[in-house]
């Protein structure tokens, strides 16, 4: 039993190297599980003949990165008006902004309330000034949104990614050391141009009435817009269907019942439900045109349709408002899917500061680049070991010291590579830093200890190498702080890509001093005490 | 087999003068490019486009050799600040400054308007506003001196004595100093992968520090037989990591892989560096220390 005992640290790298074989190979590994403590980089499906789980560097996609425009005004008193009154209010003295652009959020338990803008071109200044123009006693005004917002802007833009159809993708936020939050959105295998097209729309779909009315003092005809139908009416979303027989791709729908009265009411009032249907020429002739249906989305006209007759009929007949289905058409088969995403996942709260003079950053890297740095980093990394092998045996000339030492080395590595499939942690080309960081120490180590048990002579007794070790291992002790000391900033600092490297490099280093390090020391005990 | 072993340096041939003179020339000399640098550029090293902001392409081009860089400058009507070639997978990383837009780049090869950019196939970018540049500077220059301050003060709880302290702290300094320095004279940016090099020269350099001192500290025997046990050891262990990282960085840099490259150049800096720093610079002040400095 005593050698057992005295070999605990041999058994425990044993035990830890067949637990990280299981992780990477076995089927009971937690690959694929996204809650992995790697929360920079979540995204990534296990590829291959392990559990690892790689990031975008590694297999390919896009990233983006970028804060939410808005500015937000605390401690607002709104006296006695509701949240739409003070937003209305607001707006108006705002320019060029709607009152659907600005949120007043009632005082919850842990904040006081408040107005928020979430358009650009809007500074904390022109709130004030709007808020004190409006009459609203306020607080500080700042840049940034409220949490709520956040949380409502990654919720819609995980779903716009879910409804495209772009499976492991993921949304969050994330935030830096110095208070600013950002959104951090991974699409594996996608296009940077496709995903951006998808989250950088805000997606508010709107549907508006065209019509012309006649001027009572001058005679002349003049066309107004109006309001119909919003995000939240409808109550059934079809999926987007490719146009036939004349039909335009479209989108089908169902409003809800309590609005269709009303839908059905102002169609008929404004003529574009008239008899024989209407004919649009909104695109050529807006001022010449016969009542129009508009689908607006952020602001703009996407398309403009005039009504069949067979459904003018049934609108004046009253008839539709027991059935209520509609269509929504648009140019094409894209905007329809585009449309049929924004109506399903709504519009984001706030829009992401991305694009020309935006404060975000993005990346693409095509899957076979991704590929290819996953072979290249791992003949990189096998080079980089031979290298060390070759300079260990060299120094000692004996495969019983340089051996054991090379295959220690490469235990920390299957062990770290083992907990980041449990984890189920992306590797990226950082994380394979941090590994490359680990082999350095740990060699720097291993030498250390070598010597230091070699020294003067042969290792006799059991005594003269547990003491040798004991001076060795405060080296290695002071040495293992200092790297931990280091990279600790990197790892608490959310610096983006290089929080890997951090986290691994001092994962490794732990393991290394806790575990496989002493063992590698028992492992020259036993091969030179029992000569 | 054969094995080599670390000759015995006869340090009593040399005064404590002559043997720090060395490593504090070259280290004046590395803080005076530094200045050098900041005080014409404006910062102590010269930005990637991580920390300048700008955009990154790297672009497969379909054009016989030596005609590449040509039809990528075709291409593009914007003005381009770098072109590199990586000469492993025959593709071409082209940088752009932080004023021009990441889309319409990107258009240009997806959408080619012309016969150049039909050439061109994407295979990676990425693009960084300047204000996020600006944050990770910051956060990247804190995050050096923080380690730097966290590791100083390791050392001083550990050795509980200023001089051999401040020997392995000063050495530790100017580890990394020289890289830094370095990078100005070679161009090489500061980016994500230098960042990380740099910390871990923290870890890194003072080990072989820490194991010095500790012999001659803190071991029976004399300061010479110490120096060279510490030194049989040390100098293993450099030389190993040294040789781990210069064909890292061959390789890496043969495949592209510039995250990889980046931390594998600047280690081989500060690692010779620090061959110097310690068995020098450090050495000497520990020797004032010991015959002298522990007298008084």
């Amino acid at each position: 039993m005593g050698t057992l005992r005295d070999n605990w640290r041999v058994i425990l790298l044993v035990v830890l190297l067949a637990g990280s074989t299981v992780a990477l190979f076995g089927s009971i590994g937690g690959a694929g599980d996204d809650q992995g403590i790697g929360n920079d980089t979540a995204v990534g499906a296990s590829q291959g003949p392990t559990n690892l789980v790689y990031g975008l560097d590694l297999s390919g996609g896009t990233r983006i990165r970028a804060p939410l425009v808005g500015v937000t005004a605390e401690e607002v008193e709104f006296g006695n008006d509701s949240t739409g009154q003070v937003a209305q209010n607001v707006a108006a003295e705002l320019q060029g902004v709607d009152a659907t652009d600005v949120t007043a959020r009632q005082p919850t338990q842990d904040r006081a309330a408040t107005v928020e803008v979430t358009t650009r071109n809007v500074t904390p200044d022109d709130l004030g000034a709007a808020l004190d123009a409006a009459g609203y006693q306020h607080g500080d005004v700042r840049d940034g949104v409220t949490e709520e917002t956040r949380e409502q802007t990654v919720a819609v833009i995980s779903n716009k990614i879910n409804q495209a159809g772009l499976s492991g993708g993921s949304a969050q936020t994330v935030s830096t050391s110095t208070g600013e939050y950002f959104v951090l959105i991974e699409v594996p295998n996608e296009q940077r141009a496709d995903v951006l097209e998808l989250v950088s729309q805000q997606g508010q779909v709107q549907v508006e009435a065209y019509y012309p009315v006649e001027n009572n003092s001058t005679g002349d005809t003049e066309y107004r817009r109006q309001l119909v139908l919003e995000q939240g009416d409808f109550q059934d979303i079809g999926n987007p269907e490719q146009g036939q027989q004349g039909q335009p791709p479209n989108v089908p729908v169902v409003i809800r019942e309590s609005e269709a009265g009303e839908f059905q009411r102002t169609m008929v009032e404004t003529g574009v439900a008239s008899q024989g249907g209407t004919f649009c020429t909104y695109d050529e002739n807006p001022n010449g045109t016969q009542p129009c249906l508009l689908t607006v989305v952020d602001g703009e006209v996407v398309y403009s349709a005039g009504m069949s007759p067979g459904l003018a009929e049934d609108m004046q007949s009253g008839q539709w408002e027991s059935n209520p289905r509609f269509i929504l058409q648009t140019s094409n088969y894209s905007e329809a899917q585009q449309l049929a995403i924004n109506l399903r996942a709504g519009a984001l709260p706030a829009p992401l500061d991305i694009g020309p003079g935006g404060a975000g950053t993005s990346s693409y890297i095509s899957p076979t680049q991704g590929e290819n740095f996953r072979m290249n980093s791992l003949i990189t990394g096998i080079i980089a070991v031979l290298a060390v092998s070759g300079v260990v045996f060299f120094r000692y000339g004996s495969a019983r010291v340089a051996a054991p030492m090379v295959l220690t080395a490469l235990s920390e590595v299957v062990i770290l590579l083992g907990a980041a499939a449990w984890l189920g942690y992306p590797l990226d080309l950082a994380v394979i830093g941090g590994f490359i960081a680990v082999i350095g120490t740990g060699v720097d180590d291993l030498i250390i200890i070598a010597d230091e048990v070699m020294a003067e002579g042969d290792v006799k007794s059991r005594k003269v190498f547990q003491s040798r070790f004991k001076k060795a291992f405060w080296v290695i002790g002071a040495a293992a702080a200092t790297t931990i000391i280091a990279m600790s900033p990197l790892a608490v600092l959310s610096l983006g890509d290089l929080r890997g490297f951090a986290i691994f490099t001092i994962l490794g280093v732990l393991v290394g001093v806790l575990v496989t390090r002493p063992a590698y020391g028992d492992i020259l005990r036993t091969l030179l005490t029992d000569r | 087999m054969v094995a080599f072993d670390v000759p015995e340096v006869d340090y009593t041939r040399y005064t404590n003068r002559q043997l720090a003179a060395v490593p504090l020339a070259v280290l004046a000399l590395a803080l005076l490019v530094i200045v050098a640098t900041f005080a014409t550029t404006g910062a102590p090293v010269a930005l990637g486009t991580e920390f300048s902001g700008g955009t990154e392409m790297r672009l497969a081009v379909d054009a016989p050799d030596g005609q590449a860089e040509q039809v990528i400058q075709q291409a593009f009507d914007t003005e381009i600040e770098s072109i590199q070639s990586i000469p492993s997978d025959g593709t071409y990383v082209v940088t752009f400054g932080p004023g021009t837009d990441p889309a319409q780049l990107e258009q240009t090869v997806v959408n080619p308007p012309n016969d150049a950019a039909q050439q061109l196939e994407l295979v990676s970018l990425s693009t960084v506003s300047a204000s996020f540049a600006g944050d990770s500077q910051r956060l990247a220059l804190g995050g050096i001196a923080v380690a730097f301050l966290g590791m100083s003060l390791l050392v001083f709880a550990l050795f509980r004595t200023f001089v051999p302290s401040i020997a392995v702290v000063l050495s530790a300094f100017s580890d990394i100093v020289i890289p830094v320095a370095l990078m100005n004279l070679l161009g090489i940016e500061l980016s994500l992968g230098t960042v990380a090099a740099l910390l871990m020269l923290i870890g890194y350099s003072v080990d072989s520090d820490i194991l010095l001192n500790d012999h001659i500290l803190r071991r029976s025997g004399d300061f010479y037989e110490s120096t060279y046990r510490a030194m049989r050891t040390g100098v293993t262990m450099t030389l190993t990591s040294l040789a781990a990282m210069v064909v890292m960085t061959i390789t890496a840099t043969l495949f592209g892989i510039q995250l990889l490259s980046a931390i594998g150049i600047i280690l081989v800096f500060g690692l010779a560096a620090d061959l110097m720093n310690t068995y020098l610079l450090n050495l000497s002040l520990l020797r004032w220390y010991m015959y002298e400095g522990v007298k008084r």
